[in-house]
């Protein structure tokens, strides 16, 4: 039996250090102290001559794919009242989340955006109402709604009581948006 | 061995039974045509004479007159001619939202309304195609879209002594010269940064353009709004809550029930501070009776949908209101739905009638088919309930006790956070929405489009932040028992009983027109415009228009004689969200439920904004 | 940290905690014999063991009989046993009859919701206007029966505030209830007693049982509207406080402020302590909590927004006047 015992150690100790990924990594304070929305992140549209959308916010990766931001996302989307126009991303008095269609694009510096500024069709202004890094976790989270993050990202279970089935037991066709800002 | 045998043939018999029984009782698939419950009683409700004149070919107010009977006295077209009943002339308004507006013709011309952007257009009757005299294009606001509940929807215009008056989606209330589509005038009433809107049609009286406001789902303060007719100054403001000195009740109010009296109930039966944002918005249908010069109208739901948030009776939302037109002053209040659960509102249309008392004389009464259910039949001198009696499948209240005016709920449907409550009749768009009934003085029925939903709700916390939903629950709405998400009733007032319904496979969301010649016409969600016989609900014509109806449709006499019958056909509202709004049906929560209930209209139906005009051929 | 509360189990300080202090002893008392009797018996079984214990083999014959005085002892221990433990049910019994009394005519009902992490109180009436929201404290009249019902928003958490009462779960989706009767004035600490995340430990309760006369005075205070600020910097703080972040979680009654996600402030600055018992309230922790909770707290659902100098400087000049 001792004989075993160095294999085994090894294997927890490679096990252990998967712990270490990036899908758990929490900074409940924002990083560092204030984080930052782009201030016009275009929605999709004609460039020019030849010129080229500005390259995807580095950003994006921290978020996206991020089971706490999505989390705290999810929160927020029924705090916020969110969920109040938008439901659970089938829409409403807001347009559905959870399609193809993007209005204003559908990458997350771009849903970012809409949600820090507005929109021009009754999508209220969020920018000094919510912190910068609180305007990421929803956008992480409305990206979720139409299965563009990883599945071991979403979470299992609201961290509330919920009167609608969790992201992991609904269908998850990623939904791409239709556009190729991408 | 005998005793077996004995026990397996009672077996037998007492399963046979059982299935005999289960069998008849099973639920027919095939939805029947037309059911009749039998005559109407020959004691009838007349029109309130004062408050309905005699028709003179025109329609100047979305209700057809003050009393809002929405009943034409032409009576060219009958069931014997309405099959060759055909289209005369249509019109593209050039927006596809939700058309719940009626066109109003006056001497010759007709006056459309689009839901946002609001444009207003009026065609010259007297040509051929009706040309475009004028188009008034009030640059409305787009962010009010984003604050609007159920569609960026109007619900009509009012014409008075050469002006036209129309509610802006922005809050403003404009009134235009009919004659140039110039405007006169323009109030603000609302602000949509706090997430009111207005969306109801004014009606105009005694120098007086009377405005609702919005918003019930976004935590407004709910009031009615008086302007002068001639300068747009607000002359008096009745608010829905707060305290007396604001919802204008003084020495003269004289509530019909001890449960509705009290000092300063605006106050005292909400939780401090709620009642600022509590909801109790006009947004519906406001009638106005000349001789008692007084204006009824009913309010909203209160706020939010959480009841849990708001314990207390929550005066003065869901409930009826009398005041009179010259200072707003309350003179008598009945509340249907006291601390209202499901969000039923009570802000249906009320129809002025008289009706024939128990000792021969003549009652002045108001008619109304409640969202709650019930169909009402007031004193409209006092508010006192006559009568009240469901039009519809209720499981959640057991009866109104005429005594006290009081509603008798059913102690284990109220919701609790935490739990779903399941199955839900009637769902929170009522036994019956805004969409209104006609009144036909002919036959003495009503004549009530409406719906046939139930729901599961789960309410939650919900959060006040100014310009956001204020609503605190999940819903998903199904076909009520039956299987038939529409239905279409004539009710007998006086009798207190349906005489004829017709069962519709898709809610039913749009008014009803009544004629003298005995023809009651309706348009479907996916576009059937249909006339059906007044006495017993037979189809007699139907066609099919380019988009779904819930529009008023409204019959006037043309240049040439002839009784025209015009609606306006794009879906939208509440039920046709869907369409307009492209939601995805694998949601069920979207639409504030609704979405559950029509997850097949994108299939069956498209936006559209089209006038169609109809008349017999010359 | 260092509270003026008190937090014991043996404090006695209502009446549950006092049938729970009598239980306990009672319990004791019949343990504490009962043990003794145990260990002299093994005390005897060891000295004798030696003796007797060849007497029994079979070749004496005398294994079928036992001692007439051990039979005796059997017999009065078996008895002793039955005696004990139906004195501890009936005490227990008893002291549960006690405790569910005081429901039968509460003078007092409050309505505890937990979040994650924190209390939110409120003291219902039939009169809805008459209602007080307050949050992470509770005011008791000395004497007086209370029925506080519980429900939680999130996870399961547990009230135990023990001087005065043992423990209750709050289950989400649950309605549970407690009973109190507070006996002695005084301050008392209560705390989350189920594990509920990540502040658990974070997430105190401020108990005051005071004189009948300072509860009305304290529930007159509360019934008040928020205080109007005076001072240009308290001005500049209520507008911010207003309209940007903190309105869309916080609730101050009388002013637009209606957010309903986080604990209600129209009288923070009469609280004792700050974030649920995570530092006691005064200017400089307000000021520490308001620039940065995260760092007090990590992990609660309050973000650190990073105010500017002068917007914390007039956020915590107004916060101050909500007394």
């Amino acid at each position: 039996m001792s004989s075993r015992f160095p294999n085994k150690l090894a294997a927890v100790a490679l096990l252990a250090l998967l712990c270490g990924c990036h899908r758990d990594q929490q900074q409940p304070r924002g990083q560092p102290l204030g984080e930052t929305v782009p201030a016009a992140a275009s929605p999709d549209t004609i460039f020019p001559g030849g010129a080229t959308p500005a390259p995807l916010d580095p950003r994006a990766a921290d978020y996206e794919h991020n089971a706490y931001a999505i989390a705290q996302g999810q929160q927020l989307f029924t705090w916020m009242n969110c969920v109040g126009c938008h439901a659970h991303g089938g829409g409403g008095m807001g347009p559905a989340l959870m399609d193809g269609k993007w209005r204003y694009g559908g990458r997350i510096d771009q849903i970012a955006s809409s949600i820090a500024d507005g929109r021009p069709n009754g999508m209220p202004a969020w920018r000094g109402k919510l912190t910068n890094q609180q305007i990421w976790q929803l956008a992480a989270y409305v990206r979720s709604l139409s299965g563009q993050v990883r599945k071991d990202a979403v979470g299992a279970r609201a961290d509330t009581m919920s009167n609608t089935p969790p992201q992991t037991e609904t269908i998850r066709k990623p939904v791409e948006p239709a556009d190729s800002a991408q | 061995m005998r005793r077996i045998l004995a026990g397996i043939v009672a077996v037998v018999v007492v399963a046979t039974i059982i299935a005999l029984v289960l069998w008849s009782g099973r639920s027919h698939r095939a939805i029947p045509a037309t059911t009749d419950y039998g005559p109407a009683s020959s004691a009838k409700a007349i029109a309130a004479p004062s408050a309905s004149p005699p028709d003179d070919g025109n329609w100047t107010m979305p209700g057809k007159d003050y009393a809002s009977t929405r009943f034409s006295g032409l009576k060219q077209i009958t069931p014997a001619n309405i099959g060759k009943l055909q289209v005369a002339f249509t019109f593209s308004t050039g927006t596809t939202e939700g058309f719940e507006a009626p066109p109003l013709v006056v001497d010759n011309t007709m006056y459309v309304v689009t839901p946002w952007p609001n444009n207003v257009f009026a065609l010259d009757l007297t040509k051929p195609g009706a040309p475009t005299k004028w188009t008034y294009k009030p640059d409305t606001a787009a962010a009010a879209k984003g604050v609007a509940c159920c569609g960026p929807v109007n619900r009509g215009i009012f014409y008075d002594s050469g002006k036209l008056f129309l509610n802006l989606l922005d809050g403003h209330t404009v009134a235009l010269d009919a004659a140039t589509g110039k405007e006169v005038w323009r109030t603000q009433v609302a602000d949509i940064q706090k997430g009111e809107t207005v969306t109801m049609a004014p009606l105009v009286a005694d120098g007086k353009v009377l405005v609702g406001n919005s918003g019930g789902e976004m935590g407004v303060r709910g009031r009615l709004t008086a302007l002068d007719e001639g300068s747009g100054k607000i002359a008096w403001i009745g608010y829905t809550t707060g305290p007396d000195t604001d919802v204008l009740i003084g020495p003269d109010y004289k509530p019909p029930y001890p449960k509705d009296s009290g000092k300063d109930l605006g106050v005292s039966t909400w939780p401090p501070g709620m009642w600022k944002i509590g909801g109790g918005s006009v947004w519906g249908w406001l009638s106005y009776d000349p001789k008692l010069k007084l204006v009824y109208y009913g309010t909203s739901n209160p706020g939010p949908w959480n009841s849990v948030q708001r314990p207390g009776d929550n005066k003065f939302t869901a409930g009826v209101f009398a005041r009179d037109i010259d200072t707003g002053k309350v003179r008598w209040y009945y509340q249907s739905t006291p601390h209202d659960l499901y969000d039923h509102d009570d802000i249906n249309e009320i129809v002025l009638a008289d009706v024939p008392g128990p000792n021969g004389q003549r009652i002045p009464a108001m008619l109304r088919p409640s969202r709650n259910g019930f169909f009402y039949v007031h004193d409209r001198r006092t508010g006192r309930v006559l009568s009240a009696k469901p039009y519809s499948y209720i499981n959640v209240y057991k009866g109104v006790d005429l005594k006290t005016g009081q509603l008798i709920r059913v102690p284990s449907m109220e919701p609790k956070e935490g739990v779903v409550l399941r199955n839900i009749c009637p769902a929170a768009p009522g036994a019956k929405d805004w969409n209104p009934a006609a009144f036909s003085p002919v036959t003495g029925l009503v004549y009530i489009p409406h719906i046939n939903l139930c729901e599961d709700m789960g309410i939650s916390n919900a959060n006040y932040i100014a310009g956001t939903p204020f609503v605190g629950a999940d819903v998903k709405m199904y076909a009520g028992p039956g299987g038939n998400r529409g239905v279409f009733t004539a009710w007998d007032p006086v009798a207190q009983r349906k005489v004829f319904e017709i069962k519709e496979d898709l809610p039913l969301w749009s008014p009803a027109l009544a004629t003298a010649g005995n023809v009651v016409f309706y348009g479907t969600l996916d576009g059937w415009f249909k006339a059906i016989d007044a006495h017993t609900g037979k189809l007699l014509w139907r066609f099919k228009t380019a988009s779904g109806i819930i529009g008023q449709p409204i019959s006037y006499r043309g240049p040439d004689g002839r009784q025209y019958i015009a609606v306006a056909s794009g879906v939208g509202g509440w039920a046709g969200a869907i369409v307009t709004a492209d939601l995805d049906p694998s949601d069920p929560s979207g639409a504030l439920g609704f979405v559950n209930a029509v997850k097949d209209l994108k299939n069956r139906v498209a936006a559209g904004g089209v006038v169609y005009v109809f008349a017999l051929p010359q | 940290m260092s509270f003026s509360g008190f937090q014991t189990m043996l404090g006695a300080d209502a009446l549950e905690s006092s049938n729970f202090l009598t239980l306990f002893a009672v319990f004791m008392a019949v343990c504490v014999v009962m043990y003794l009797l145990v260990i002299a018996a093994l005390l005897i079984g060891m000295w004798r063991g030696r003796s007797s214990r060849e007497q029994l083999t079979v070749e004496s014959g005398r294994h079928h009989e036992t001692e007439p005085a051990f039979r005796t002892a059997l017999i009065g221990w078996t008895a002793l046993i039955l005696v004990g433990l139906t004195a501890l049910t009936i005490a227990s019994f008893f002291t549960d009859r006690s405790n569910a009394s005081v429901a039968q005519n509460p003078g007092l009902t409050l309505k505890i919701t937990a979040n994650q992490w924190w209390w939110d109180v409120e003291y219902t009436s039939p009169d809805s206007s008459k209602m007080i929201r307050t949050a992470n404290e509770i005011h008791l009249p000395v004497g007086v029966p209370v029925e506080a019902t519980l429900q939680a928003s999130d996870v399961i958490h547990s009230l135990w505030i023990p001087n005065l009462a043992g423990k209750q779960d709050l289950i989400p989706g649950r309605t549970t209830d407690i009973q109190l009767l507070p006996r002695k004035i005084g301050t008392y600490r209560g705390q989350c007693a189920e594990f509920c995340g990540i502040q658990h430990t974070h997430m105190a309760l401020d108990v005051t049982v005071e004189s009948k006369a300072d509860f009305e005075k304290w529930v007159a205070a509360q019934q008040r509207v928020a205080f109007a600020p005076t001072t240009p910097l308290q001005l500049a703080g209520y507008r911010y406080v207003t309209t940007r972040e903190c309105s869309a979680c916080h609730n101050i009654t009388g002013t637009p402020a209606g957010g309903t996600i986080g604990p209600d402030l129209t009288h923070f600055a009469s609280r004792r302590s700050i974030g649920a018992g995570t530092l006691p309230m005064n200017t400089g922790n307000l000021y520490g909590w308001v620039a940065d909770p995260q760092s007090q707290k990590p992990g609660n659902h309050m973000p650190t927004i990073g105010l500017e100098p002068a917007d914390l400087h007039a956020v915590v000049a107004y916060l101050e006047t909500l007394k």
